[in-house]
């Protein structure tokens, strides 16, 4: 799924985001990116959905390689990866529902089928009946709940969660967590950048520990600290 | 279809949801439509006038008088003028009527024609022409006539208003494209302001796959209907603030002789409306390149 071969990135002047970074997700996989701030998750992240360009080495996500991608098929790139931020990135002037349907929007999809498909991934995610809320009008939980039904309603074989727990309390993060556990179920792969000890430490998933841009561990079934 | 609609209701929702920067950009392009009518009103105007001015440049040619040509010779010359195309009309004036025209003018003193015996004055013709800077041309072709005694057309104030007139034109010219730079520039920026404050928004979209063209409809939509919105209030200002001026200019200088329909209402009105639609998704353009970068 993912693919990182000898991956660098200096920010200018000479800030190191990612140091040499070698490492395969395999598809349906469930890790944890873990490290303290400034390790290079966000890089990572940015990474991935192509937001910067590594300066030396090659990134492949689901067979593609990100270096010779033109521009304009980045769009189509982002489609097949769910994105889940800290901070929600919901559209404040639009509807639960309606953040939800932008995501198919975009892709040229406003039938009517894309509308029941919304109403569902918004039932599934426990928010049927606030579905004409507006994001200020939900709480934190909530609203991070709407991002992770937009990041999921076009089924992406990729689902990215950046700190998604990270502005929660520890119930909510748990519901959050096992939303994220059931999305991995269907098969899609599930990478997320995280502080939260507790939680990495109870789910017991693949761990990869990330430290001034390198990777200092990678471990099959890990904890958020050395075990 | 779908599109489309999702389009115009993205863009005439958020118009209204950030009215503030509706607004701004709105005045934004009101001023400086109002500026450019103006302008654009005050060339038709002026042109209108000098038109007017240079119409008064006439062509008079005085015939000898010693002998006086026969009425045979005058009556070829004059086949000859009328046939030329740059000839818009000319009459021919006796020696009687010049006599008679010069005793009107002195009609006060009288006594200036008392002592005269004979009519010393010569026989002329008088030609208008179609287009005044051909007033050259027309005379020089009088030259060596054995019937003709000297050509008079105000040769130095011809040249000297033909060289203001040029003149004035091409600085309105200029005027008119520095302006609108200046609106493309002031508007941009506003545009840019107001996209400026809905960066994290495109930041959103692009997160979620939407192309760049994908949200730059919305956003072209609205610098357009900013665009034509602000524009035809201005051209429905500066129009009537016409009217209303010309109207009581002529009321009140009469010998301005105040050119009524100097300005072509329809013409301008299109100018402005689409410079307005033009620099409205201009702005938009050029305000949103950065944020679509990436």
């Amino acid at each position: 799924m993912i693919k990182f071969e000898d991956v660098t990135k200096i920010y200018p002047p000479s800030t190191v985001g990612l140091e040499r970074v070698s490492l395969h997700i395999e598809k349906g996989e469930f890790v944890f990116l873990v490290g303290p701030s400034g390790s290079g998750k966000s890089t990572f992240i940015r990474l991935l959905i192509r937001e910067i360009e590594q300066d030396r080495g090659r990134i492949i996500v689901g067979g593609r390689d990100l270096d010779t991608l033109r521009s304009w098929k980045i769009p189509y790139l982002r489609r097949n990866i769910g994105c889940v931020f800290q901070d929600f990135k919901l559209l404040t002037n639009k509807t639960a529902f309606e953040n939800v349907m932008y995501a198919l929007v975009v892709t040229g999809n406003a039938t009517g089928a894309s509308k029941k498909k919304a109403a569902e991934i918004l039932a599934l995610v426990g928010l049927g009946h606030k579905s004409d809320s507006y994001p200020n009008e939900l709480s934190g939980g909530e609203q991070q709940r709407v991002s992770i039904a937009r990041a999921f309603v076009n089924h992406p074989p990729l689902l990215i969660a950046d700190e998604p727990t990270g502005n929660l309390d520890p119930d909510t993060s748990m519901g959050i967590m096992q939303l994220l556990y059931r999305i991995n179920k269907t098969g899609t792969t599930v990478l997320m950048a995280t502080h939260d000890r507790e939680m990495v430490d109870r789910m017991r998933r693949r761990v990869i520990a990330l430290d001034n841009g390198k990777v200092v561990r990678d471990q099959k079934r890990g904890g958020y600290g050395e075990d | 279809m779908g599109r489309i609609s999702f389009f115009l209701k993205e863009a005439f929702g958020s118009l209204r949801r950030n009215y503030f920067m509706t607004i701004a950009a709105l005045v934004t392009v009101f001023l400086s439509i109002v500026v450019l009518g103006g302008v654009l009103v005050f060339v038709f105007t002026t042109d209108a006038l000098l038109k007017e001015v240079e119409e008064k440049v006439e062509i008079t040619v005085y015939l000898k008088t010693d002998p006086d040509p026969t009425a045979e010779e005058v009556a070829i010359m004059q086949d000859q003028i009328t046939s030329w195309p740059e000839v818009k009309s000319s009459s021919y004036i006796t020696k009687e009527q010049a006599l008679q025209r010069l005793k009107e003018d002195y009609a006060d003193s009288p006594e200036i024609f008392e002592s005269l015996t004979s009519n010393p004055l010569p026989a002329s013709f008088e030609i208008a022409l179609v287009d005044p800077q051909t007033v050259d041309i027309v005379a020089a072709r009088f030259e060596g006539d054995s019937i003709v005694d000297e050509v008079r057309y105000g040769k130095e104030i011809a040249d000297k208003l033909f060289a203001f007139t040029d003149q004035a034109r091409n600085f309105m010219l200029i005027f008119i494209v520095l302006l609108g730079i200046v609106a493309i520039l002031l508007i941009s920026n506003t545009i840019r302001l107001s996209i400026f404050a809905r960066k994290r928004e495109v930041e959103i979209m692009k997160l979620v796959g939407a192309t760049n063209w994908f949200i730059r409809w919305p956003f072209l939509i609205e610098g357009i209907t900013v665009g034509f919105l602000g524009a035809l209030v201005a051209t429905a200002v500066v129009l009537g603030l016409n009217h209303y001026l010309v109207g009581t200019v002529s009321d009140n200088l009469a010998f301005l002789a105040m050119p009524l329909d100097a300005v072509p209402y329809v013409l301008v009105t299109v100018i402005l409306l689409a410079v307005g639609v033009v620099i409205g998704a201009a702005g938009s353009a050029i305000g949103l390149r950065r944020f679509l970068k990436v």
